[in-house]
């Protein structure tokens, strides 16, 4: 706005300056909380450390065991852990930011404003996700020397897939922001299921083998219907350089998560926007 | 919560044993009407341990039949001390993930509530207030125990069903009196928590990255013998891992970090003693501190 939009109509270059400010608003705002930043990052090698501790319990000679398997296990559990780290900061972060402007009363001014409200949404995620990239490499760097090394076939067909994954995620973000400002704090209730569900039946820290022998019904009725297993599925296998668990071909599961890319965002937008339309009809946008 | 104690007549006069009742049970119900109004979070804390113990379960399971052996006769001789293990891998991370949701909650709730009140601005006319902060502080404490052992019950219970094990078998007592034992301590650390918190202001990230902390210490998954040497001995002055040790010791029958049922309750017992007083000494002289220098209502 102080660029001077005034009554004009935003054009690109405007679209591209307003979220670079929106973005590096919350840049500054993260910068002011480094211990968040670090936190996270010593999160991240927490967590991977936890579960390859636990696996490594279950591996025939403990750490002792050969360091193929070890590698095999560590690729499993990175590169799963991966995408639900993306998913699990688009999921929290677009909702969590919301709720603040909420509680802060900031979301209603900023309503007012002609900036876009796709901008507006992105923005807010969009810092995390650079930040979540440069955490995703650290893992991998991580485990990779804990195990001796990981297998990365399909480097850049992988970047790809976990691309339009980020893409699709975003939408279902678009869709929480919405929950968010009917359901005020409740809403975080939802999303911490969401994602324990994703956890378990996109068989994010472990293969999918594991839910076919609890009952084949899981992978069939529950995880074949969910387009972030195939994120998972496909972004893993084409790492690992092995065949998809989900059975569909390699081929079918890079079309799905593409597919998955482009629609979620539109369909997520538009359920917002009449979420948030009947937040404002109501007068409910900005209450606390 | 201070204006309720004020009203109940201190005037200048000294609280007695019965004001002082009266202020703990004042916050205690406070609290829990507040959290009434959010029933999902119940439920979700009591569906966080499962899900927890869930994914090394299915980890463990497939990694073990991926190799053709037994998962459970796997994790027995991988994890066994002093010859001693246990197959039923399953209660063995069920009870792991269930006293650690206790313990993380109980640290999350009182250092949320310390953060909650500094943010709507009530922290400080608490510590106007004529009460004593130690009652205010049981208060919120033992809030955060009713609540997190209303989820530790659940979880134990649901998870029971859903990992088809019997946490029943033996050494039930010996468990229940072991977490009992363990709260105590954990009070204690609570207290530094709050304290913590109310001296750096980031709650949300300090209380994510300690939540790992614990669950790694704690051996939430795995006996904390797997870890090196110098982190076994950390670990081991963690009341919360004596605690979660000392559990999963009585009921499924392995051997106690400490050698023995005895040395883990010796050593529990004297950190029962230590942590409560000195985390509350660290709560006040924090409190202190910053009182006299920018106020404890700083945002």
């Amino acid at each position: 706005m102080h660029r001077g939009v005034g009554l004009s109509r935003f054009d690109l270059r405007n679209r591209a300056i307003s979220f670079w400010d929106m973005s590096k608003k919350k840049i500054v705002e993260f910068s002011r909380y480094p211990v968040a930043f670090v936190a996270l990052f010593v999160q991240i090698f927490l967590i991977i450390a936890m579960f390859l501790f636990a696996s490594l319990a279950f591996t025939p000679g403990g750490r002792a065991s050969p360091a193929a398997g070890q590698q095999a296990l560590g690729a499993t559990v990175v590169y799963g852990f991966i995408v639900g780290l993306f998913l699990s900061f688009t999921l929290w972060e677009i909702g969590f930011s919301i709720r603040e402007e909420q509680t802060r009363g900031t979301l209603e001014s900023l309503y007012l404003s002609p900036a876009s409200k796709v901008s507006s949404l992105v923005a807010r995620v969009f810092a995390i996700l650079l930040w979540s990239g440069a955490m995703a490499v650290m893992a991998i760097v991580f485990v990779g020397a804990v195990v001796g090394g990981l297998p990365t076939a399909n480097v850049g067909l992988a970047l790809l897939v976990l691309l339009f994954s980020i893409s699709g995620f975003l939408g279902m973000g678009f869709i929480f922001a919405g929950v968010t400002i009917k359901l005020k704090e409740t809403a975080q209730l939802l999303v911490n299921g969401l994602q324990f569900f994703f956890m378990i039946f996109s068989a994010q820290f472990f293969p999918f083998a594991a839910l076919r022998q609890v009952s084949p019904l899981i992978v069939d009725g529950v995880s074949k219907w969910l387009p972030v297993s195939y994120c998972v599925d496909a972004f893993r296998s084409l790492l690992i350089g092995a065949e998809p668990e989900l059975g569909l071909g390699m081929g079918a599961e890079i079309l799905i998560v593409v597919a998955f890319g482009i629609v979620s965002p539109i369909v997520g937008y538009w359920i917002y926007k009449r979420l948030e339309r009947g937040a404002r009809i109501a007068g409910t946008l900005g209450e606390y | 919560m201070a204006a309720a104690a004020g009203s109940r007549g201190f005037g200048l006069g000294r609280p007695g044993w019965r004001a002082r009742a009266d202020v703990v049970r004042t916050v205690f119900v406070a609290r829990i009407k507040i959290i009434t109004r959010y029933k999902g979070a119940i439920l979700m804390e009591a569906l966080l341990p499962i899900v927890f113990a869930a994914m090394p379960v299915l980890l463990g399971t497939t990694v073990a039949s991926q190799q053709g052996v037994d998962p459970g006769a796997v994790f027995c001789e991988n994890t066994m001390v002093s010859g001693r293990c246990t197959t039923n891998f399953r209660l063995y991370m069920l009870i792991g993930a269930s006293t650690f949701t206790v313990v993380s909650l109980m640290l999350w709730l009182i250092g949320y509530w310390v953060r909650r009140e500094q943010e709507t601005g009530t922290l400080e006319s608490l510590a106007l207030a004529p009460a004593r902060r130690i009652w205010v502080l049981a208060g919120v404490t033992t809030y955060a125990f009713v609540r997190a052992m209303i989820a530790f019950v659940i979880a134990i219970a649901l998870g029971s069903l859903i990992f088809q094990v019997n946490p029943f078998e033996r050494g039930v007592a010996t468990a229940l009196a072991f977490l009992a034992l363990g709260l105590l301590p954990l009070w204690g650390l609570s207290f530094m928590f709050g304290a913590f918190i109310m001296k750096i202001k980031e709650a949300d990230s300090v209380i994510q990255v300690l939540q790992w902390v614990l669950a790694f210490l704690m051996g939430v998954f795995y006996p904390i013998t797997l870890l090196p040497p110098i982190m076994q001995g950390v670990a081991g002055l963690f009341p919360p891992t004596v605690m979660t040790d000392a559990v999963r010791a009585s009921i499924l029958d392995i051997s106690y970090f400490y050698g023995s049922a005895y040395g883990s309750l010796a050593v529990l017992f004297a950190m029962a003693l230590i942590v409560p007083l000195l985390g509350y000494e660290v709560f006040e002289v924090t409190e202190r501190r910053l009182r006299r220098k920018e106020g404890v209502g700083h945002y």
